[in-house]
């Protein structure tokens, strides 16, 4: 029994805890109490630093916002609306889930990049005259983010949506309310728990994100994660490095408290 | 009463549909991209298998292939084997408690656990390679294998257990001879989930693998910086077909692994 919470302990916890310890060290090869500063953090009180946090924050919001918006209506739609192709729509929503997040991400070069097919698609159309130059942008960061993340917000909500019993449409509506009363005091509410899984199931990794804004981003405007892997990874700089991510996770722990506020008075409690 | 179709009745299908468009779209036009005989990545020359057949030529990429099944394998049999044991023996004793610890590599962003596994590896002067990777790998496994374990294991009669050592077996032999067998679906599952989980992962591969270890996601993002080749296009096709098969196998058997 104990290995497996050993082996949690000792390759999670306590380097989580490591990772705290050596943010407040000055020089990582000296153990000693006088080593102790909280330079590090200091340090990071500079406007480049919130600029960072500030730009991770919005992308992981942005992406789960979207998210939720696309997700939400594709679960409806397949839990109360169909019958018949329900099985291949559902079996077409999981393979992404299951399928490499960097495959799903390179296929998207094909659609941005100059002459990619939404160049030549909005060429054909007469739209523009010029190719755009869509890699590399900020546009593409999101729009890759919102489809290679989509998968993780649609499973949660169509699990909590299957468990709704159907004949509720019918009482709802025989109780005078109409079709958008029903949605938003009814399903919604009913639905909330896969609303916060799915918005947090994107929210997190979206708030670490590295790899997206590194190859469809051009990799000069800085995330959390791509500055918490430079300092690890290039400059080696272990201690500043845990220092910046002790911080960006108590502003991920905040963001997701608030959060979870803010989507149980939006879209109501369960009162089951 | 058939209800009235209007515009808006159409709204919702249309919606859907260009989300789905949205999806399979670039995933479409890159399997059709791998048949291409061309040398470049994204111009299309003509039909042609020649890139599969590069595929399974290049030793760069057999390498990668054979550290992502090891790695992949080692952390399923060692995540499925301890999920289990923790299960069994922890059932019904002040250790079920802990349960949650399991959760805490879900709820991180994977960025912070590399980098906590990284620091912890280099403090120790433990050299990076397939071990450290496994190590990485099982612990995420772990997450994911103990909670569905344990659910199932909640979810069998515990008079069973409790009737087999009534009948004299030991407690080793109620393990393998009858928890062992009727957990064997959930196993199942939990294994491919995991083996999956694995194989696909690049942010604890990236940090955790150190310079000579190479694994088939670190191959693709480490070609599609340094300017992507068509091999790239053959190689992510074969890797969707992996995944479609792993989701088949999932619902043919109707392997429950609710994670959330």
């Amino acid at each position: 029994m104990i290995p497996a919470l050993l082996w949690q302990i000792l390759f999670l916890y306590l380097p989580l805890v490591f990772i705290i310890f050596v943010s407040f060290l000055k020089d990582i090869d000296y153990l000693v109490v006088g080593n102790l500063s909280l330079q590090h953090y200091t340090d990071l009180l500079k406007p480049i630093y919130l600029k960072i946090w500030g730009r991770s924050l919005s992308l992981a919001f942005f992406t789960s916002t979207l998210c939720l918006a696309i997700a939400y209506p594709v679960a409806y739609f397949l839990v109360f609306r169909i019958k018949r192709m329900r099985n291949l729509l559902l079996f077409l929503l999981v393979l992404p889930f299951w399928a490499n997040f960097l495959v799903l991400v390179y296929a998207w070069f094909f659609v941005l990049e100059q002459g990619g097919i939404l160049n030549s698609f909005l060429l054909n159309l007469g739209i523009i005259s010029e190719p755009l130059r869509i890699l590399n942008t900020q546009f593409a960061v999101y729009l890759v983010m919102l489809f290679c993340f989509l998968p993780f917000m649609v499973m949660p909500i169509y699990s909590s949506m299957e468990k709704i019993n159907k004949s509720i449409f019918e009482a709802s509506f025989d109780l005078g309310a109409n079709r958008w009363q029903t949605l938003t005091r009814i399903i919604m509410p009913l639905s909330s728990s896969g609303i916060r899984t799915g918005f947090f199931l994107v929210f997190i990794p979206a708030f670490g994100e590295f790899v997206v804004p590194l190859l469809l981003g051009g990799g000069k405007t800085m995330y959390v994660g791509s500055l918490i892997s430079f300092l690890f990874l290039e400059t080696k700089s272990i201690e500043w490095g845990a220092a910046f991510t002790c911080v960006s996770g108590i502003i991920l722990i905040v963001a997701v408290f608030a959060l979870n506020k803010l989507l149980k008075t939006i879209f109501g409690k369960e009162r089951v | 009463m058939k209800p009235v179709r209007t515009a808006a009745s159409y709204s919702l299908p249309i919606f859907v549909l260009l989300a789905y468009l949205l999806m399979y779209v670039p995933i479409v036009v890159l399997i059709f991209y791998s048949f291409n005989g061309g040398q470049t990545p994204h111009q299309w020359e003509g039909f042609s298998l020649v890139w599969y057949r590069e595929l399974f030529a290049s030793v760069e990429i057999l390498d990668a292939l054979r550290n992502s099944l090891i790695v992949a394998f080692s952390s399923v049999v060692l995540s499925v084997v301890m999920g289990l044991f923790f299960v069994f023996y922890s059932a019904r004793t002040v250790l079920q408690n802990f349960l949650f610890l399991f959760y805490g590599s879900l709820a991180a962003p994977e960025v912070v656990l590399a980098v906590g596994l990284l620091s912890f590896f280099a403090f120790f002067s433990i050299p990076l390679g397939l071990t450290t990777l496994i190590a990485a790998h099982t612990l995420v496994g772990l997450s994911y294998v103990t909670p569905i374990l344990y659910s199932s294991f909640k979810g069998l009669d515990y008079r069973i257990t409790e009737a087999s050592l009534d009948l004299g077996a030991t407690e080793w032999q109620t393990f393998t001879k009858v928890i062992v067998p009727m957990l064997s679906p959930a196993i199942m599952g939990a294994s491919l989930l995991v083996f999956i989980i694995s194989f696909d992962d690049f942010i604890l591969s990236f940090f955790c693998s150190g310079a000579s270890t190479m694994t088939l996601p670190m191959y693709i993002f480490a070609t599609i910086r340094s300017g992507a080749t068509p091999v790239i296009n053959a190689l992510s096709t074969l890797l969707l077909v992996m995944s479609s098969l792993a989701v088949l196998v999932f619902t043919l058997f109707r392997v429950r692994t609710r994670v959330f």
